[in-house]
């Protein structure tokens, strides 16, 4: 006689076991520690950070670690972890002029006051594989270079700002929805689309801007100015009523610089598009900019003819946990749904046979839910 | 009516605590909030039936042991409190809801997300929100001090109502005493405006019963009472 | 079969969710089931399972659960799934609740896709896990603009839709997550349960809340209350029916599961409700020994 698959608790229990085995990997290795991970794979780090909305590189490190280096599922562990903790307070806005400096380019301007610093980066290295990496020797120690440390700077389009060729900053003492606390709702104002942007999937982000670029939007832009380097975080205590420090933190900033050809009551200036990521991710940092101004079509009065530019399209489906979520869930069971189409499409092709000359009703609509 | 708007600004200035005026909330607050919401969550799903809450040993002068055992488990920093002239004259009401809840209270009904208030004080719903078409919820939740409630409809002086909707089966009996003729006109006719609308809370010592929007009010007229009755008085 | 009280997590607080959030969710289920069939839009949180797991259903339940509940979790409308033994795992390990697989004991239950075949009694409180919470969704993908369908009680396009399957057809299509109309007032998604199970909703005692965790709604249906399925006058709503009666317990009425037994394709067909099978083939053995004496 037929019985009914159980056992469900032991195959979790067998699941997680094997999880742990292969996540361990050959015993004749050692094993990798969150330190490691942390101080050798930064940019990972960096990542699991900004989208997981937590500034914590160590935990950062160990998510990757518990996720066998899968940054998505990374991002879920720090987020879920991210939900129970206590908050006791929000920062002062973060002041990025007095950032301490560790890179600073611009794609507008050849020299600008504080000048250029090309800082550690991957953009002019050739991509060749260092197999001496693979032989695990050493990196030899950095070049002394005149490492004073900079000066802070005015930011650089700031600069355009003198001139009134560049749309003011728009300013805003309202206090900004929290999207982690409150449901968004469509139009969603601008602190509520660049929180989302800054936790949005870097992939999904990358290639939104790509396609924005490209012709599916109206993306025209200049990179004004990336800057990265240590800022610090001031919190009013409302018993003290005046700013103390409470640490410091890595962040990648971009402002981009895109056309506003005017309208009736404005005439033509740039207009902003804003990034910003937490430590060195300024591939984020720039599509944030590109998709933060692609988004603002609709309020600068421009046609909206691409998803891009589609507020509800983009930012409903940035996230990563949720996307994988929802995706990952076709691997539940669903044969109740399943037997409910086939008792359907069975009983509309037994009628369907018997009116001899009708096709086959195959087509029923597909949703999975 | 017009009291409500001028004497409001009293809770403006009581807005600190007074140490000296605390006292102590539920023992055991995680598995006590967790109790009264579930009453509260019996009461708005079954309209009319009544709930004794779960006490704490005292509560702030103002405040009977249900309306404050529903602030206890329902307010915090995230959401919006009124208080009626009377209740926001009432320092300990205000320290401890302050000290207890850290909820945020504001000037204007409209504003609030629940609003508390001695029924003789009440004698209109148009100072509260009622939501919109769009967003119902937003809408204020009354919680209102009465001298009586009971689902036996002999108390003197009291609004007897038939209610039936939602949650009700067949149709349930209520009377709350001290209502206002105006606000109880006015209770009734705004089950028009449904979705927008005014989700009622009566509270009378240690008894609550909920009356959300989607409760069809109809005046009783002198029949059959139901056979399972209680009822409360003010202590 | 009931699990044995065990200790909670540590370093959690109970039911996993802190006190603010469970006070927030709270707010927005009082405001659900005073509104019923509206979706409230809540600040919903990162659970610890994936979005479309079940996480609505879990924040739900995380809210309401006390340490007097018995819960019962069914997936696909078996307490046996890997889905829902992790769920009932989750609440057993952080809330320290007893769990149960019998309905009839259970004081919660959550539930992704069915409604048990026993009638739910009033005081028990039915939780579904939502995916997708917007009935009109298919229809309309702006919340912006669904939303204002609702508002002006707008639904005629689903009218629409379900009329297409009757022309192309000749019968409604729609086999599961079949829209309803509560209280007269508000379409709502009944989430993935087969519209078999519609039915059920219509009237029922007990309490139903429904979570939907990524799309951060909340939205109820109280005891009592008139759900109805749409349909048209000249073709009723109508549920699935089999020829064939549960292998394991006979029944001829209840929501059957197809199991194909081997390479050649036999099938055969069982309850997807397992506590319901449990219990009928039980009773139709106590009878079998009690016709033999």
């Amino acid at each position: 006689m037929y019985v009914a698959v159980k056992g469900g608790e032991r195959a979790i229990d067998n699941a997680h076991a094997l999880l742990a085995e292969r996540r361990r990997g050959n015993r004749d290795v050692a094993e990798l520690t969150v330190e490691q991970i942390r101080n050798q794979l930064p940019l990972a780090v960096d990542r699991v950070m900004t989208e997981g909305s937590v500034y914590d590189p160590e935990l950062a490190a160990l998510a990757l670690k518990q996720a066998s280096g899968d940054a998505v599922e990374a991002i879920f562990l720090l987020r879920a972890y991210r939900t129970t903790l206590p908050r006791f307070g929000y920062s002062e806005p973060l002041n990025t002029e007095t950032m301490q400096i560790e890179r600073r380019i611009s794609g507008t301007f050849k020299d600008l006051p504080g000048g250029q610093t090309l800082g550690a980066t991957y953009d002019y290295t050739h991509r060749l594989l260092d197999f001496a990496l693979l032989a695990e020797g050493e990196t030899p120690p950095s070049l002394e270079t005149d490492s004073a440390p900079l000066e802070p700077c005015p930011r650089v389009l700031e600069l355009l700002n003198s001139e009134g060729l560049i749309e003011q900053s728009p300013k805003n003492d309202e206090r900004p929805r929290d999207i982690t606390r409150e449901p968004v709702d469509y139009p969603a104002e601008r602190a509520v689309r660049l929180q989302n942007l800054v936790r949005g999937d870097e992939g999904f982000l990358l290639s939104l801007s790509y396609a924005s670029m490209r012709g599916y939007g109206d993306s025209h832009p200049f990179a004004g100015e990336i800057r990265s380097g240590q800022v610090t975080v001031e919190l009013v205590p409302e018993e003290l009523g005046f700013p103390v420090v409470i640490g410091e933190i890595v962040l990648t900033e971009c402002e981009m610089v895109n056309q506003f050809h005017g309208s009736k009551t404005e005439p033509p200036q740039f207009t902003r598009g804003y990034g910003v990521s937490f430590g060195y991710n300024e591939r984020k940092a720039m599509t944030v900019a590109l998709m933060e101004r692609a988004l603002r079509a609709d309020e600068l009065g421009e046609a909206v003819n691409f998803p891009t530019q589609d507020q509800e399209f983009v930012l409903s489906h940035t996230d990563c946990v949720s996307a994988n979520g929802f995706v990952s869930h076709l691997k539940l069971p669903h044969y109740v749904d399943f037997q409910s189409e086939l008792e359907m499409i069975r009983r509309l092709r037994r009628e369907a046979g018997k009116q001899e000359n009708n096709a086959p009703a195959s087509a029923v609509e597909e949703k999975t839910v | 009516m017009t009291s409500l708007q001028t004497l409001s600004s009293q809770a403006s200035s009581l807005k600190t605590v007074d140490a000296s005026l605390l006292i102590a909330g539920f023992e055991n607050p995680v598995a006590q909030c967790q109790q009264a919401f579930r009453q509260l969550l019996s009461a708005t799903s079954e309209p009319g039936t009544l709930q004794t809450m779960v006490a704490t040993d005292a509560q702030p002068a103002g405040l009977n042991t249900a309306s404050w055992s529903l602030a206890l488990s329902l307010f915090d920093a995230d959401c919006t409190v009124w208080l009626s002239p009377v209740l926001a004259a009432q320092p300990a009401l205000v320290s401890n809801l302050l000290f207890h809840c850290q909820t945020r209270l504001v000037e204007h009904a409209d504003e609030a997300d629940f609003a508390l208030c001695n029924a003789d004080e009440l004698d209109t719903l148009q100072p509260f929100s009622f939501g919109s078409a769009e967003y119902p919820a937003t809408s204020t939740s009354l919680i209102l001090q009465v001298p009586a409630l009971s689902d036996e409809c002999s108390l003197s002086a009291g609004s007897g109502w038939t209610l039936t909707g939602p949650g009700i089966k067949f149709s349930r009996h209520l009377c709350v005493a001290g209502l206002q003729d105006s606000l109880q006109q006015e209770l009734i006719h705004s089950r028009n405006r449904f979705p927008c609308g005014i989700d009622c809370f009566f509270t009378c010592d240690h008894t609550l019963v909920a009356l959300p929007r989607s409760t069809q009010l109809s005046i009783d007229q002198p029949i059959d009472q139901p056979t399972d009755q209680h009822s409360a008085q003010e202590s | 079969m009931s699990t044995p009280q065990m200790t909670q997590v540590e370093g959690y607080n109970f039911a996993y969710l802190d006190e603010q959030t469970k006070r927030m969710i709270r707010r927005a289920i009082l405001k659900a089931v005073a509104i019923p069939g509206y979706q409230v839009p809540f600040g919903g949180r990162e659970m610890p399972l994936p979005h479309g797991w079940g996480t609505g259903g879990m924040q739900v339940t995380a809210s309401v659960i006390g340490t007097d509940d018995r819960l019962k979790v069914i997936d696909q409308g078996a307490d046996d799934t890997t889905n829902a033994v992790s769920i009932r795992r989750f609440f057993a390990k952080t809330a320290g609740v007893e769990t149960t697989e019998k309905t009839a004991d259970a004081t919660l239950i959550q539930t992704r896709h069915r409604v048990p075949e026993r009638p739910l009694q009033n005081g028990q409180i039915l939780i579904y896990q939502v995916p997708v919470p917007e009935p009109l969704r298919f229809i309309e993908a702006r919340d912006s603009e669904t939303r204002k369908m609702h508002a002006l009680r707008e639904y005629g396009a689903m009218q629409v839709k379900l009329y297409e399957d009757v022309a192309r057809f000749g019968h409604i299509a729609t086999s599961y997550d079949y829209p309803v109309m509560v209280n007269g007032r508000y379409m709502m998604t009944p989430s993935p349960i087969p519209k078999f199970d519609n039915p059920k909703l219509n009237g029922m005692p007990a309490l139903q809340l429904f979570g939907a965790g990524f799309e951060k709604r909340i939205y109820a249906v109280p005891p009592y209350t008139e759900v109805q399925s749409l349909d048209f006058d000249d073709y009723p709503f109508e549920v699935q029916q089999w020829e064939e009666s549960c292998a394991i317990c006979g029944s001829d009425h209840s929501f059957l599961d197809e199991v194909i037994t081997d390479d050649a394709g036999s099938r055969m067909f069982v309850c997807s409700d397992t506590d319901y099978c449990r219990e009928r083939a039980q009773s139709n053995r106590e009878q079998a020994q009690e016709n033999e004496q």
